[in-house]
């Protein structure tokens, strides 16, 4: 210990520093003998005060201060220079290890005493050493890495010039650092319009895609990388393509910056392709579908059919037959597949004419229709044969089939044949009928004339006898002669009608046509009937309009119908009924009725009247002389007119209405020539 | 003074028939029964009026009447044709011959006879 108070005051100050710093510190005296020590220093050195004060210093510890450079430092350096600064000294320490001290000394002259102290301070650079060491390397590594950076960065710009995808780096603000040259190729962008751009804006804004924003923006920044990630665009410089999008964000080693590493690859025509494959596919699934169902289809077509069918392979072997043809031609399946055609059913089909077909005409033709073959086949005797044939070239692979479709039209040649027979016969019938309508008339004609000339004599005759002309006949003689002279006026009336009907139906009557004051004629007329009805005690109307105009038409044809209508009112209407006559303007002409209050029609009757010789049988019929040919007469005369007849009965005794209508001019203008 | 008739018809009772009527109506009447004979009458009797059918056995009506109007002395005698045919060809052939007329088989024996004066 110090032994001054002063000194000891002084050494206590000293003490304090020396002990409050970290660094190991000593205090020498003049000798170099230790005088105070910091408590690191004995921390540091692992040595204990009472090895250390008042010890020289190079014994300390074990003699390991005994260090030849520490010894030129306090001997000649300090003595000349009083202080010395950051001395490195190597040293293995036999306590520590090899360590790296630094040591600074002063050398101060105490205020009290002239005593030399020396403060010598340690500091174990050994640490400091290696962390300088390492940091220099570092420095040299960072520069070393900087040149492969640069490397790596060429490189890496070397890849991505070589290689086809377009690929973009981005700094991270999504600006272009680098390109890749096929991107420009790619996007006909130029180098000046990208470097520096942000991705957005690119060749007129035409990246700014939903998507892709989507993708730098909220998924790279989570995940770091992005793989195969499709977007579809409309690009404004390539149209319309699908891209695939692969990302990677790269950390730079010193810098905060990240990098965007973003390629671009164009499936478009990857995508066009694969969805042209998908679709081949599908459509060749659809096709084995369709090729399955459409043989499938056609079998059963093939066994639908009435005709007989027969496919054929190329060498004319049975290659499938439809249901029918077996039953048709009485053959075994085993006996058909894979036989020769015409070596079917007891080589019934060797037929010349099919040879021909199948051999000469078909592989020139590759079909023909209709090909009759008439031919005497074993089994089912002789037919005639329409053949149809195609020749079908199979879509995959080389053969051809042959379908045969074979129809026995021995049958309908018959039918056909009778039916050009019926024909012709039919055609001889229609003129031997018009020849027979010809005759009819002649002989009508001839006939009329004939029956004419002796009713004339029985007529004439009985008619003078009954007049008593050349004397008188007694009661009897009289009825009889009577009983004569009716009877032949019923038979000259029938004859007139009869050849009045068959020049109408010949249509060879003719009208002989005049300006007809029909108002008077039917005022005339009425006054004949009146004979008729009052034999009766038939109640006779006659209603004539005032504004009745006159008409063109056949005075004796016009008589002839009220007359034939007037007289079947009679007739049909028991004694004490009603009968009558109307007359009116209508828009075409003139409308006359006949009514009566008669038997009437049954609806059933209503068509057959027209007939002619039909008499409705009734009690009246016995007594009602007439030949039932007035009322058809009376019809085709108004219809020769250009007018049209009706008949209205409300049924069985409830009378009859006959309607005729005769236009103001008639379109019949001939003359009856008769 | 009676009135002279020529009738000429092939039917026997037809002609007697007509004749008997008109002979009851005061008618001298001679009678043909073919075109030829009547003639013959005709230019011979020049009667009033010929009552002739259209249809004769050597000749038809019309031709025989043609010959008549080709005969001075018959040329301007009537002629009424009788004829029961229905068919065109005995209006036709009798249409060009002047002054003749034409009656319907069977005639009407009431009114036969006013038929015929009414052409005289």
């Amino acid at each position: 210990m110090l032994v001054k108070p002063k000194k000891i005051q002084s050494h206590a100050y000293a003490e304090s520093i020396i002990n409050t710093i970290r660094e190991p510190l000593l205090a020498l005296d003049q000798d170099l003998r230790v005088v105070s020590v910091s408590r690191s220093f004995y921390d540091f050195f692992k040595v204990k005060p009472e090895d250390t004060i008042g010890q020289l210093i190079y014994d300390l510890g074990n003699k390991q201060w005994n260090i030849p450079k520490l010894r030129e430092l306090l001997e000649t350096i300090l003595p000349l220079q009083a202080t010395f600064d950051n001395y490195e000294v190597e040293h293995d320490f036999a306590t520590i290890g090899r360590r790296t001290m630094l040591l600074n000394a002063r050398q101060t002259q105490g205020e009290l005493c002239k005593e030399q102290i020396i403060l010598l301070a340690i500091e174990d650079i050994t640490e400091r050493k290696e962390i300088e060491l390492g940091l220099e390397k570092a420095r040299k590594d960072l520069e070393v890495a900087k040149l492969s950076e640069d490397e790596a960065r060429d490189y890496a710009e070397s890849i991505i010039n070589t290689i086809r995808e377009p690929l973009l780096v981005l700094d991270q603000d999504l600006r272009v650092v680098s390109v890749s040259r096929s991107f420009y190729d790619f996007f006909k962008v130029k180098p000046e319009e990208t470097v520096g751009q942000l991705i957005y804006d690119l060749g007129n804004k035409q990246w700014d895609i939903p998507k892709l924003r989507e993708l730098l923006e909220t998924i790279l920044p989570l995940q770091a990388t992005f793989d195969n990630y499709e977007v579809e665009h409309d690009f404004a410089t390539i149209g319309r393509h699908t891209m695939l999008l692969n990302a990677r964000q790269i950390q730079r080693a010193f810098g905060k910056e990240r990098i965007i590493l973003l390629a671009i690859e164009d499936i478009t025509e990857r995508k066009e392709i694969e969805l042209g494959l998908e679709k081949a596919r599908t459509d060749l699934e659809v096709a084995k579908l369709s090729e399955d169902e459409a043989r499938e289809y056609s079998e059963s077509i093939i066994n639908t059919i009435r005709e007989p069918l027969l496919a054929l392979d190329q060498d004319l072997r049975v290659v499938t037959v439809s249901r029918s043809f077996y039953d048709f031609f009485k053959v075994k399946p085993e006996e058909t597949i894979g036989q020769l055609i015409y070596d079917l059913g007891n080589k019934q089909w060797n037929i010349p004419k099919l040879r021909e077909l199948l051999e000469t005409i078909l592989p020139l033709q590759a079909t023909f229709d209709n090909y009759e073959v008439e031919h005497d086949f074993a089994t089912i005797g002789r037919r005639t044969m329409l053949l149809n044939a195609r020749q079908i070239q199979r879509a995959f692979g080389k053969e051809r089939i042959i379908l045969l479709a074979i129809e026995d039209i021995t049958e309908r040649k018959e039918i056909e044949l009778g039916l050009e027979k019926a024909h012709e016969e039919l055609g001889e019938l229609a003129a031997e009928l018009k020849r027979a309508a010809q005759v009819k008339s002649e002989f009508l004609a001839n006939m009329s004339h004939e029956l004419r000339t002796p009713l004339n004599s029985i007529n004439g005759f009985s008619e003078v006898l009954y007049d008593e002309t050349f004397g008188p006949l007694n009661a009897k003689q009289k009825q009889y002669v009577n009983n004569v002279l009716t009877s032949g006026k019923h038979l000259l009336l029938l004859i007139n009608q009869i050849l009045d009907m068959a020049k109408l139906e010949a249509e060879k009557m003719r009208l002989s046509l005049s300006k007809l004051p029909v108002k008077s004629l039917l005022f005339e007329f009425s006054s004949l009937v009146a004979d008729m009805v009052s034999k009766k005690q038939l109640q006779f109307s006659l209603e004539i309009a005032e504004d009745l105009p006159d008409i063109e038409a056949d005075e004796l044809k016009i008589k002839e119908i009220l007359y034939n209508l007037l007289s079947n009112a009679v007739k049909f209407t028991p004694e004490g009924g009603q009968i009558g006559l109307r007359a009116q303007k209508i828009v075409s002409g003139i409308e006359i009725v006949v009514w009566d209050s008669g038997i009437g029609i049954a609806p059933e009757n209503m068509e057959k009247i027209f007939e002619g010789f039909f008499r409705v049988d009734t009690p009246y019929s016995r007594v009602t002389e007439g030949t039932g040919l007035g009322l058809p007469l009376a019809r085709k005369l108004v219809e020769l007119h250009g007018g049209k007849l009706t008949v209205e009965s409300a049924g069985l005794n409830k009378g009859t209405l006959v309607r005729f209508t005769l236009p103001v001019n008639s379109i019949g203008v001939m003359r009856d020539e008769q | 003074m009676n009135n002279k008739v020529l009738v000429i018809d092939d039917n026997e009772n037809n002609l007697t028939l007509e004749k008997d009527l008109l002979e009851v109506a005061g008618f001298i009447v001679f009678e043909a029964g073919n075109a030829s004979s009547g003639i013959a009458i005709a230019m011979r009797e020049k009667p009033d009026i010929i009552i002739m059918d259209v249809r004769l056995p050597d000749m038809r009506g019309s031709e025989a009447a043609k010959i008549l109007r080709q005969n001075k002395s018959t040329c301007d005698i009537p002629i009424i044709f009788v004829t029961a045919s229905v068919l065109s060809e005995g209006r036709e052939e009798i249409q060009d011959i002047t002054n003749s007329g034409f009656i319907g088989k069977p005639i009407n024996t009431r009114t036969f006879v006013e038929e015929i004066r009414h052409f005289i």
